[in-house]
């Protein structure tokens, strides 16, 4: 009940006519700083943040709640329609999504993207009013030996769909985990597989390396084959709207996504990333027709950018109850906070009352408004599509090329993208799947990093991943996956041949 | 990926038009300053930039500011950067503290914080151990006590290895009389993942800067034992390390820094413009306002102290089996 | 099944196993600090170097006895095609750092658009020079985002 009277408020606060058009502006800025390529929702809010000198509090981090919801909805667009990932939270988006856009289908992409991200940010933001300081509490239990196990579920998962090229994929998340070796190593200071050199010191981006994989690769892969002529992207044929069936096909998605989504976003070392990955395999898994995905499967799209937009909103949580910021963007508000002198922290809820749930409530607007802003833009950007391939493909490099060397200016940075290219072509040729890689590269450090505080917090006792009570059940949910099918399946032959 | 690293590289510059207070030009010093940030939007150089930025601006001392942000291990990606591309460039200044000093050694850089010149040393925040509020730790002699019987069994959470945190506990344990290497010390990715271990009680103490934990100690999830500081932060009541009878004082201080080949006068104009904005009431308020004390040192006062810094910091890091 | 290898897939396997060894290289010169014998910077390196070996090594002896599992011939390359846009990304690293961003994603554009089959030089020069002029522009004045200013960039 108070918790309503509160958020009532808080509408009060978000509906009035100035609130309102801050919060279209931000929803505005950020969709539209989000979809350039290189400038995710961190480096979005960060550009924005000057302007916190200009307005009251609320107003400010009205507008950022938009710019944030808008820059991860704007994100996904590029890399359905261009396969450039913008950030790491959208990689697995471009997937599905661009095989979709290739198939002439862009407009359902986008569409069962916006309005997942709709879907699954407004349960997100609801479960975000009213259980955070729970969810946060509970997160907060979970120490480096159960995220280790909750990346050993994430292993499992991934490899367990890796289909007919087990050997392969396998070879290429190898590949992933190595490349997310270099760089300095965060327990001992060591620099690891920099080759002596500075640039290498801070690791390698995984959108860098995503960014060659999948748009250099790809451009390159089609040049070794455009005599061939059987690449071409097919023209967009039928509506842009969802289908019957695509929205049949989409809806449980979203939902799967949200309740993957959300839960991460609280984890302080859970990031966007890994909800994605586990909804895209959840959803292949799921899928009564695998064979689709990589294809351009929806349920693909759909399911992790529910995902993604559920953490996003899951971020806020851990920020807002306990001022713990566990994303760069969440840093990064949290900043802004810090030059209108508010010190975010537990008593934030006590002691800014009034610009919290003004700030939760214009979530709500803010999703709303940008669904109707996305929901029309679709005609608009299905027309990228329309450009003649030579074009097109020359306009997909530079876009690569700015999101590199645009935010850094390295030139090594862009070497090493075009460098993953050249393998991702010859993976691509000799079929070899790229998304493990990736998945590698986020997912390898994560792990290492947890396996070995939980090792430096137990003094090296190595059973602290069995002995703490929810490692074990991770532990036991991976082991249930990972040999499940295989007994089951032993289960179903008995049952056969004693019938 | 929310690890430290590169996740955020980020030129992150403003919105120049956007913000024109007008102020008398009469007192205007620099047409234009190049503030280049080592690390990326957000964190605490960063936000000492576009603090000297707002005092600046507000007193009329700049016409504008243009800022570059490279981050990454600890301002070695960055500092590279500046003193190839700002070398005689006589208005940019660089934003560095003690961590660029310790990450310079670690990595055994070529190029270090003594490529630079020193400008003003400007803020200074004391370190502060925490236990959670649910810890049978109670005071300092709690801590004290286990740490000298098994420094092992302290699993103690902070920022990257090497950094500012990690040396704090090498000293602490030195004085202890036992050896730094014997710390089981966890390194965790930003003051996120710290703050969070801390407070589920995932390590038994945790070190970092004042303001990392400010909040949550004054929210009483955390219970702060000792600082490190020479006096007590301003408006608490902890004790420093110094009054708990060790001789221990360890600070993170930030300053800022011009290119190299840069003539002595105009050196001297940035110094000097460093004074005026030392004195404005906006760079007062804004010392209040985030808990940092001033420790203002210029010219070759700030040159010495950095100097004495490097050496003490590299046997601290040896002792440490870091350099 | 097939039985003479195919030089390509002999090749890739051959520098898969190229790359294990040099990251097993990589991982044996890690500096080890004394005090974190416990679980060290090395473990995991070795771990991933170890399995990458292990799975090139099979993945060679697949394509000595025949070609990977499951994988069909490849069609001929055409190299034409990718010489240019080979030659167009050659072009953006060689001038991106000293004649600027705009140059270099003009020469880009022309070569990687001649490479996918366009007849009309000029005419890409035109709307390369545009696009990228109209990104560098909007990154750095609007966005104040630097993307690599050079001479041409100087001017504006």
């Amino acid at each position: 009940m108070e918790t309503l009277t509160a958020l009532a408020g808080g509408f009060a606060t978000a509906l009035t006519p100035t609130h309102l058009l801050f919060a279209f502006a931000g929803c505005f800025l950020g969709t539209a700083v989000g979809v350039l390529p290189g400038i995710g929702p961190a480096l979005t809010v960060a550009l924005l943040l000057p302007i916190t000198f200009q307005v009251p509090a609320t107003s400010a981090f009205i507008l950022f709640a938009g710019v944030y919801y808008g820059a991860m909805y704007g994100g996904s667009t590029t890399s359905i329609l261009l396969n450039t990932p913008g950030e790491s939270a959208t990689i697995i988006t471009a997937l599905e999504g661009f095989q979709m856009a290739r198939r002439g289908r862009a407009g359902p992409a986008l569409a069962t993207a916006a309005i997942g991200s709709f879907v699954a940010g407004t349960i997100a933001t609801i479960a975000l009013t009213f259980f955070a300081p729970i969810v946060v509490e509970l997160a907060l239990r979970l120490g480096p030996a159960e995220y280790f196990s909750l990346m050993v579920i994430a292993f499992v998962a991934v490899s367990s769909v890796l289909g007919a090229s087990v050997l392969r994929g396998l070879t290429t998340l190898f590949l992933g985990l190595l490349l997310g070796v270099v760089g300095v190593d965060l327990q001992t200071g060591q620099p690891r597989f920099t080759f002596g050199m500075i640039e290498f010191l801070d690791g390698i981006e995984v959108t860098i390396v995503a960014v060659g994989l999948f748009a250099v690769a790809e451009t390159l892969h089609l040049a070794t084959r455009r005599k061939h002529g059987e690449d071409e992207i097919l023209p967009l044929s039928g509506s842009l709207w969802l289908s019957r069936e695509d929205w049949a096909r989409s809806w449980k998605p979203w939902l799967r996504g949200a309740c993957i989504g959300f839960p991460f976003g609280a984890i302080p070392a859970g990031g966007s990333e890994l909800p994605t990955f586990l909804s895209y395999f959840m959803e292949k898994k799921l899928s009564r027709q695998p064979q689709q995905f990589g294809q351009g499967a929806i349920e693909g799209v759909a399911g992790p950018e529910a995902a993604n937009n559920a953490a996003a909103a899951g971020v806020l949580m851990p920020m807002l109850t306990l001022g713990l910021p566990t994303s760069v963007t969440a840093a990064i508000m949290l900043s802004a906070f810090q030059s209108y002198g508010i010190q975010p922290g537990p008593l934030l809820f006590v002691n800014q009352a009034e610009l919290i749930w003004g700030l939760i409530a214009s979530l709500y607007v803010g999703n709303l408004m940008l669904l109707v802003l996305n929901l029309p833009l679709i005609g608009l950007w299905v027309r990228i599509l329309k450009i003649p391939q030579p074009q097109l493909y020359a306009g997909i490099l530079v876009f690569a090329t700015i999101g590199a060397y645009g935010v850094s200016n390295s030139v090594i940075d862009l070497l090493v993208m075009y460098a993953v290219g050249v393998v991702g072509m010859l993976m691509k040729r000799y079929d070899f799947p790229v998304a493990p890689a990736v998945i590698g590269m986020i997912l390898g450090p994560l792990a290492e990093q947890a396996f070995r505080q939980a090792l430096t917090i137990s003094q090296g006792d190595w059973t602290t991943f069995v002995t703490r009570p929810i490692s074990a059940v991770f532990l036991t949910i991976a082991l249930a996956l990972a040999g499940g099918p295989a007994v089951w399946r032993a289960v179903v032959m008995t049952r056969r041949a004693s019938a | 990926m929310s690890t430290s690293r590169r996740s955020l590289l980020a030129a992150a510059a403003l919105l120049p038009a956007a913000l024109t207070l007008r102020p008398a030009v009469a007192q205007q010093r620099f047409e234009s300053i190049f503030m280049f940030i080592p690390a990326g939007p957000g964190g605490g150089w960063d936000g000492t930039g576009r603090a000297i930025e707002q005092a600046a601006r507000a007193a009329g001392l700049v016409g504008s500011f243009q800022f570059e942000n490279v981050g990454g291990a600890g301002g070695m990606v960055g500092l590279p950067r500046f003193v190839n591309q700002r070398r005689n460039q006589p208005n940019a200044l660089m934003v560095g503290g003690s961590v660029m000093v310790g990450a310079g050694i670690t990595n055994k850089s070529p190029i270090t914080i003594a490529n630079v010149q020193p400008i003003a040393r400007l803020t200074e925040e004391a370190g502060v151990i925490v236990v959670p509020a649910t810890s049978d730790i109670r005071t300092w002699q709690d801590l004290e006590a286990k740490l000298k019987a098994n420094p092992g069994g302290v699993p103690v959470g902070g920022g990257s290895a090497g950094g500012t945190d990690h040396i704090l506990l090498g000293l602490i344990l030195k004085a202890l009389g036992r050896n730094p290497r014997e710390a089981s010390y966890v390194a965790f990715a930003g003051g996120g993942p710290a703050n969070a271990a801390i407070l589920g009680g995932q390590v038994s103490a945790g070190i970092s800067g004042y303001s990392e934990f400010a909040e949550q100690i004054k929210a009483g999830r955390m219970r702060a034992l000792a600082t490190s500081g020479e006096r007590r932060i301003e408006g608490t009541d902890i004790p420093t390390l110094k009054e708990l009878g060790l001789d221990v004082t360890a600070a993170n201080w930030r300053g800022v820094f011009a290119g190299p080949g840069i003539t002595a006068a105009q050196r001297q104009a940035l110094i000097d413009l460093m004074v005026a904005v030392h004195a404005t009431p906006q760079w007062k308020e804004t010392l209040r306002a985030r808990v940092w004390a001033d420790a203002f040192l210029t010219g070759d006062a700030f040159a010495e102290y950095l100097k004495r810094d490097i050496t003490a910091t590299e046997s601290v890091l040896k002792d440490l089996g870091l350099a | 099944m097939r039985s003479r290898p195919r030089a390509g897939e002999v090749a890739v396997a051959g520098c898969l196993v190229a790359l294990a060894v040099l990251s097993i290289w990589q991982t044996a010169v890690i500096p080890v600090s004394p005090i974190y014998a416990r679980v060290g910077p090395t473990l995991f390196p070795w771990i991933a170097s170890a399995g990458l070996l292990a799975l090139s090594l099979v993945l060679l002896a697949q394509a000595l006895r025949g070609g990977f599992a499951g994988v069909g011939a490849q069609l001929p390359v055409d190299w034409g095609s990718l010489a240019w846009v080979a030659a167009g990304l050659a072009a953006n690293v060689a001038f991106i750092g000293t004649l600027g961003f705009v140059f270099a994603a003009t020469a880009m554009f022309v070569c990687v658009a001649r490479g996918f089959g366009s007849t009309r030089p000029g005419r890409d020069a035109l709307i390369g020079a545009v696009v990228a002029l109209t990104s560098y522009l909007g990154f750095e004045k609007l966005l104040g985002v630097n993307i690599g200013a050079g001479i041409l960039e100087g001017i504006i």
